[in-house]
């Protein structure tokens, strides 16, 4: 079993704000990350500007709403729809979220954390196992901010998280604003989960501002990247190398030249921290 | 408690289906600080932020009408009523304007109109796209065939028959002029999509009938004959037909045979 990373640079999130720029000129950005489910319409314009997109730069398909941990069955209807998008687009990949959001047929529309027990990792890999078979190719799975913990977790969430990617052999999308956001709610220490994740099996990172509430940090993607967030995508590209990484901004979105600027800062920072030390010439 | 307990528990609390915290407290972990029932409590809101965020999209008008602690309240006894069954949270909102004709007092009588309009423009929005016919492949049916011919109408074409003039109240909400109050007046409005664009606008009572008339396959005769009590028939449908070419709305016209 192997997961294979590709490599595509630094890219940003393609926004209903933009469109029109989209339209106009190529964006000056490695690649564009979009939400699958925005796209699923038969027409539109968000139909139209995504192909349009795509004839570009590479697109990723990024989902919400596979629900992947529910005890709920699969939506299949959700998965060919999915499916069918991705043999339109042709995306370097697909992903969603380590969690869960539908319960009795009813959709929450929300990325509801998992307790982290070896009955929630048999239930989860044997769906990623469909859903990767109906696909066709292996998906990644991103690790969500969360504000609860259960009694009944077993492990700590990266060991979670790793043994999920390894048993149903997929990759993950590390989201790094995640990790710091659920370590101050949680108390545990970001480093830790950093230093656990295999690397072999990172094919993405997601970067993200978030909201300080006072007793919590909430994952609002409503603002830049904060400084220790980009302190530890530094500490992670120096763990991996170079990972495909994306800027996440969903609220308040900035001005499109604003967005490229926030990912032209993580190029910087993943070139800096890979740059080969300097070396005096030996005489 | 097994995985399937344990997700039940959750979405009742987070949905606010149940608001019991000693119950939190029984399968999740909290701190004296930051107790489990309030932790759950960030859940709960996010989910009815997003729920009242989805309707808000669909229904721009009818939020600024009802505005934001309103539109709250109704997204709250809405999505009890109707919580969302799809993976795709575009479809939620789908059963506001029945729901809203359900209301015993609601804000104006033609909420609901103004809802049913604003559905179909985000319908007609996400359409299948479809090419239309210029006018000549109108007449290159020919006379003899005309009458007999069938009419295919784009999918981004929806036609609503309402019993207030929604479409002025809209006109008003996006100009920001003020309401008058709702009166019962009947009204047909078409709804459709040209390129990226979304129009709407009043149409007569028979156009209304001949469009759906034409949706069904039925024959360029039939759908004609809706004009018949207009002083000249021929001439009003003539109109009407070139109208519709003119708008986009006919993707083929097709002789019988």
């Amino acid at each position: 079993m192997a997961f294979t990373r590709k490599i595509l640079g630094h890219g940003i999130g393609l926004r209903t704000k933009h469109f029109a720029q989209h339209l106009a000129a190529r964006p000056p950005v490695d690649w564009v990350e979009v939400v699958s489910e925005n796209f699923m319409a038969p027409g539109g314009r968000p139909v139209a500007v995504l192909e349009k997109v795509r004839r570009d730069v590479p697109v990723v398909l990024h989902g919400v709403s596979l629900s992947i941990g529910s005890t709920d069955p699969l939506s299949e209807s959700y998965l060919g729809q999915l499916a069918e998008l991705a043999g339109r687009i042709e995306p370097a990949w697909i992903s969603d979220h380590l969690c869960w959001g539908s319960h009795g047929g009813r959709y929450a529309h929300d990325l509801w954390p998992l307790p982290y027990t070896e009955e929630a990792i048999r239930h989860v890999v044997a769906r990623v196992e469909h859903v990767q078979e109906v696909l066709g190719r292996q998906i990644l799975l991103e690790n969500v901010s969360s504000y609860v913990a259960f009694r009944a977790s077993e492990m700590e969430e990266w060991e979670f998280l790793a043994e999920v990617a390894d048993r149903a052999d997929c990759g993950i999308l590390l989201d790094v604003n995640n990790v710091y956001v659920s370590a101050r709610n949680h108390g545990f220490d970001p480093h830790a989960y950093l230093a656990a994740v295999p690397a072999a099996r990172v094919g993405q990172i997601h970067l993200a501002g978030h909201s300080d509430k006072g007793r919590y940090l909430l994952d609002t993607h409503d603002h830049e990247v904060p400084a220790p967030v980009w302190d530890l995508y530094r500490e992670t590209v120096l763990r991996l190398g170079p990972v495909s990484t994306l800027i996440e901004w969903d609220d308040n979105v900035p001005p499109l030249e604003r967005l490229v600027e926030e990912s032209r800062r993580a190029t910087a920072i993943e070139a800096e921290a890979l740059a080969p030390p300097f070396r005096r010439a030996v005489p | 408690m097994t995985l399937e307990e344990t997700q039940a528990a959750f979405h009742a609390l987070a949905t606010r289906a149940a608001d019991l915290p000693a119950a939190a407290e029984s399968f999740l972990v909290g701190s004296p600080a930051f107790p489990a029932a309030e932790r759950i409590g960030i859940y709960a809101d996010m989910y009815l932020w997003r729920l009242t965020d989805a309707l808000r999209e669909d229904y721009p008008k009818t939020a600024a009408l009802l505005g934001d602690e309103r539109l709250l309240a109704l997204a709250k006894a809405y999505a009890r009523e109707h919580p969302s069954d799809q993976p795709d949270l575009g479809h939620f909102g789908r059963h506001l304007p029945a729901f809203l004709r359900r209301l015993p007092a609601p804000e104006r009588a033609d909420l609901a109109d103004l809802a049913d309009l604003e559905w179909a423009r985000s319908e007609v929005f996400f359409e299948k796209p479809a090419t239309s016919i210029a006018r000549d492949a109108l007449a290159a049916l020919g006379p003899d065939a005309f009458l007999d011919a069938r009419l295919e109408l784009i999918p981004a074409l929806r036609i609503l028959v309402l019993d207030h003039d929604a479409a002025t109240v809209w006109r008003h909400l996006e100009d920001g002029d003020p309401l008058e109050s709702a009166v019962v007046c009947p009204t047909a409005v078409a709804v459709w999509r040209a390129g990226f664009e979304v129009f709407h606008a009043r149409i007569d009572p028979d156009e209304a009938r001949a469009i759906e008339i034409a949706r069904a396959g039925e024959p360029l005769r039939h759908v004609c004959s809706t004009f018949h009590d207009r002083e000249d028939p021929a001439g009003a449908a003539s109109a009407v037909l070139a109208s519709w070419v003119d708008e986009g709305w006919i993707a083929d016209a097709s002789s019988a045979g």
